[in-house]
Formats: C-alpha cells, sequence, structure tokens
C-alpha cells in the first residue's frame, strides 16, 4: 500500500479513487467500476492534469550566472525580527539589556545622519517588542514619527506611529511588530515618491548595524555556532556597500557614510567566510565595530 | 483659442499622457501585488509574519527572475507570487547559495504560486520567478513573503 500512496505524479484525485475502491471493495468489483465510461473518462482527465503538473517540473540545480546581473540588485532585506525569532528558540536573550536606558533622539539638522538615526530607532522598536516593554515601545513609536518629520515624511508615518502606540498598549506584539515593517516600507515609499531613494537606504543600513549590534551583544554573551551562524551575511554587507558607492557624490562625501562604508569594510571579511563559522573573536570584533558606528549615528542627536 | 494657450495645452496633455501610461503600467504591478497578498491572508491567519515589502516587476512568456534574500536557519519561509493575468501559470521557487533547490515544497493555484523553505543554513537564497505561460505579452508579477517564529 505504501508504494500505492507514493506512487505521486498521476494525480491527487485518482489516487484518492483507486484507494477508495482498493478498501471498499472486493477484487473482483473493481473490474467492472475501471470498464465503465465515466471511470475511464475520469482516469483521463486526471492523467492529463498529472502530466500537466509533472511535465515541468522545477530543476534541481541551477546555474546562477545564467541570471542577470540585475538579479543581485533586488536584495529582500530582513527586518531584524527575522533574525531575532532565530535567537529567541535558540535561548532566553535579555532583551531589556539591549535596549539599554530609555533615550529620545532629536533631529540633527542633516538628513542623512537623521535618516541612519531614524533607522536605528526603528530597529529600537522591533527589541522593545521582543522585551514585550509596551511603554518603550510607545516612547519609540513618538520618536520615529519626530525623525521622520525631519527627513519630510512624517505625513506617511503618522498613522503608523498610532498603530504602534493602540497595538502596544494591547500588548498585540506580532501586530507591532508588522507596524514597524510596514514604518519602515512607508518611509521607503514616500521618500521614493520625493526622489530621494538615497536616504531610504540609509534608514535601512540604521536599521541593520543597530540590529546586528544587538545580535553581535546576544552571541558575544553566551557564543555557540549556531547562534553566530546567524551573522553569516555576506549578500547584505556586499549590497548596502554597493548602495553606498553608488550614493551621490554629496552623500558619499558626508563624514559619517564615509564612516559606515569603513565599517562595512571592516565586517565583510569576518562575516563572508564561506564556511559560515564565525569563531568568537569575530563576533566581539563585529560588535565594537558596530556599536561604535550607531554610536556616531547618534552622538549628535542630543 | 490663442496662441500662447496653444503650447500650454499640449504640454498639460503630454503630462496627463505620460501619467496615464505610466500609471497604467504600474497598475498591474499593483494588482499582482494585490494577489499576492491575498495568497498570503490564509497564512497571515494561522499566525505567520507577512512582510511588508514586496518585489514586482513584468516578465515575457518563459522568462525568470531571480530576487537575492538572505535566510536565517531556525526560520520557516513561505513566498508568494501573484499575478493579475488570468490564465497565466507562473511559479517561484527557493534555491541556495549554490543553486540547488532548496525548497521543501512549491506549488501552483491559479493566479498564485507559492514556495517554502526551511533554510537548513544561514545565508544567501535565490528566488526563482518563471512565467511558465500567459495570455499576455508581459505578465505582471510582484512578490511576497512570510516567515513563522
Amino acid at each position: 500500500m505504501d508504494d500505492f500512496l507514493d506512487a505521486r505524479g498521476v494525480g491527487d484525485l485518482f489516487h484518492f479513487l483507486l484507494f477508495m475502491l482498493y478498501l471498499g471493495t472486493a477484487p473482483s468489483e473493481i473490474s467492472p467500476i475501471l470498464n465503465t465510461r465515466a471511470f475511464l473518462v475520469l482516469l483521463g482527465v486526471s492523467l492529463g492534469a498529472g502530466a500537466a503538473f509533472a511535465e515541468n517540473p522545477p530543476p534541481q540545480q541551477i546555474n546562477l550566472n545564467e541570471f542577470p546581473a540585475e538579479t543581485v540588485n533586488e536584495v529582500v532585506v530582513p527586518v531584524p525580527s527575522e533574525v531575532f525569532a532565530v535567537l529567541e528558540k535558540l535561548g532566553n536573550p535579555n532583551w531589556r539589556a539591549e535596549l539599554g536606558p530609555a533615550k529620545t533622539f532629536s533631529a540633527t539638522a542633516d538628513r542623512a545622519q537623521d535618516a541612519l538615526l531614524l533607522g536605528t530607532v526603528i530597529a529600537d522598536g522591533f527589541i522593545a517588542v521582543e522585551a514585550e516593554d509596551s511603554e518603550r515601545v510607545k516612547d519609540i513609536g513618538r520618536n520615529v514619527l519626530t525623525l521622520a518629520e525631519a527627513i519630510n515624511v512624517r505625513k506617511s508615518v503618522v498613522a503608523r506611529s498610532n498603530s504602534i502606540i493602540q497595538k502596544a498598549d494591547a500588548r498585540q506584539w506580532d501586530a507591532v511588530r508588522r507596524e514597524f515593517d510596514g514604518a519602515l516600507q512607508d518611509v521607503n515609499q514616500a521618500m521614493a515618491e520625493l526622489n530621494d531613494e538615497q536616504l531610504a537606504q540609509l534608514v535601512s543600513l540604521g536599521g541593520w548595524l543597530r540590529g546586528t549590534q544587538a545580535l553581535t551583544s546576544i552571541v558575544d554573551a553566551k557564543y555557540s555556532e549556531q547562534r553566530a551562524e546567524l551573522l553569516y551575511q555576506p549578500l547584505l554587507v556586499e549590497y548596502f556597500s554597493r548602495q553606498l558607492s553608488k550614493m551621490s557624490p554629496r552623500l558619499r562625501g558626508k563624514e559619517i557614510v564615509g564612516d559606515i562604508r569603513r565599517t562595512l569594510d571592516k565586517i565583510d571579511p569576518l562575516v563572508s567566510k564561506p564556511d559560515g563559522n564565525i569563531p568568537p573573536e569575530s563576533v566581539t570584533k563585529i560588535h565594537n565595530i558596530t556599536s561604535g558606528v550607531v554610536d556616531r549615528i547618534r552622538s549628535k542627536a542630543g | 483659442m490663442n496662441f500662447f494657450s496653444l503650447p500650454r495645452l499640449l504640454r498639460a496633455a503630454c503630462l496627463a499622457a505620460l501619467l496615464f501610461a505610466g500609471s497604467a503600467a504600474l497598475a498591474y504591478v499593483d494588482d499582482a501585488m494585490s494577489f499576492a497578498y491575498e495568497a498570503a491572508n490564509p497564512y497571515a491567519e494561522k499566525g505567520w509574519i507577512i512582510r511588508e515589502d514586496a518585489w514586482g516587476g513584468d516578465l515575457g512568456e518563459g522568462d525568470k527572475k531571480a530576487v537575492t534574500a538572505q535566510l536565517f536557519r531556525g526560520n520557516n519561509y513561505v513566498f508568494f507570487l501573484g499575478t493579475d493575468v488570468e490564465g497565466a501559470k507562473l511559479r517561484v521557487n527557493v534555491y541556495d547559495a549554490g543553486g540547488k533547490l532548496a525548497e521543501s515544497n512549491s506549488w501552483q493555484e491559479g493566479k498564485f504560486a507559492y514556495a517554502e523553505v526551511k533554510p537548513q543554513s544561514t545565508g544567501t537564497y535565490y528566488i526563482v520567478v518563471e512565467v511558465l505561460s500567459s495570455p499576455e505579452e508581459r505578465t505582471g508579477w510582484a512578490l511576497v513573503y512570510g516567515f513563522r517564529r
């Protein structure tokens, strides 16, 4: 019977009917049923559907070089909660310790700095959600609004900010995670409409740097290869480096942007080992590097 | 109609035409995105976190496109592909950094296609979108994904 059930590719319906016949009728009764026209039509349809489905199965192996170069530009940047979710399963991180003391960051006169700052604050939001600290989440939701105003996208995130506050009050943590993700997308979209995509990339980058700072702190506190593997992110480091190198000379000339380029250059060899094995000393190094740059992003923010 | 108003009218007409063409091109990606989110709905109801970010474009019949993603071992992921083209058959598959098929399951249902993956290692993955057949010359598509904690 196992062989019978495992004989896939002929169509589930056909399987089901034959199986019912197999269970519900004696062999002598099967034969007349198999000879009816309705059954033969059904068999034909089932075989046809099965064949159509099986005619073009996905290749088991593809040559990635066959894809155009633009492929690498289409990168899915994960939100911090994707990696935090795994960390949560691997232990019980002290999220409150990662949040540190409550602080509200005010806008600077520099939009690039404010975009990076907004990214770090949104990442703080994800950490506060892991800590299930509703007061901090609400403060961060309000801070997101202040910083969004500094980069002219306040209108786009007002609804998100309010929703973050309401859902944090209701302790609907998954909903709050979605709202922070949504705030990131709203900022991206609003900036694209203002032809400010490069600032949107700085928001993502700020978030990634702050998220990596928290991740390395947790892995460093209780090292295991499985936890450290979460830092194996060569694609993202390369992607962010490429985005920075394509920025306008005005943005590239900014001290903080240059600082981040150098930061990524330092992180790249530490997270790009082909075996994906990141030793404890590398985790500490990445933590020190990201902590330094996050401090510099926040240093002018009052 | 005076002489000076003509260029302005022409300019307005050109602008309107451009806006119309642009919005028509964007509309089918928006529609495809609605379908991709529609495909994701049952998963959201089961507690999957569906990302708000989405990727999209249009492809000719037989064309493929890959989107790169950083996936983490320990999470489960589902990729949802949607199209607005009636009768089009699309599929989505997930490959690892070595080009090996990595998904645990993939299937297609009408305007939707799905691929589930439970990464065996943390790293770079390629989400390959393909138009198998379509009644249209170009087929709009949109891709969203979700993960489960």
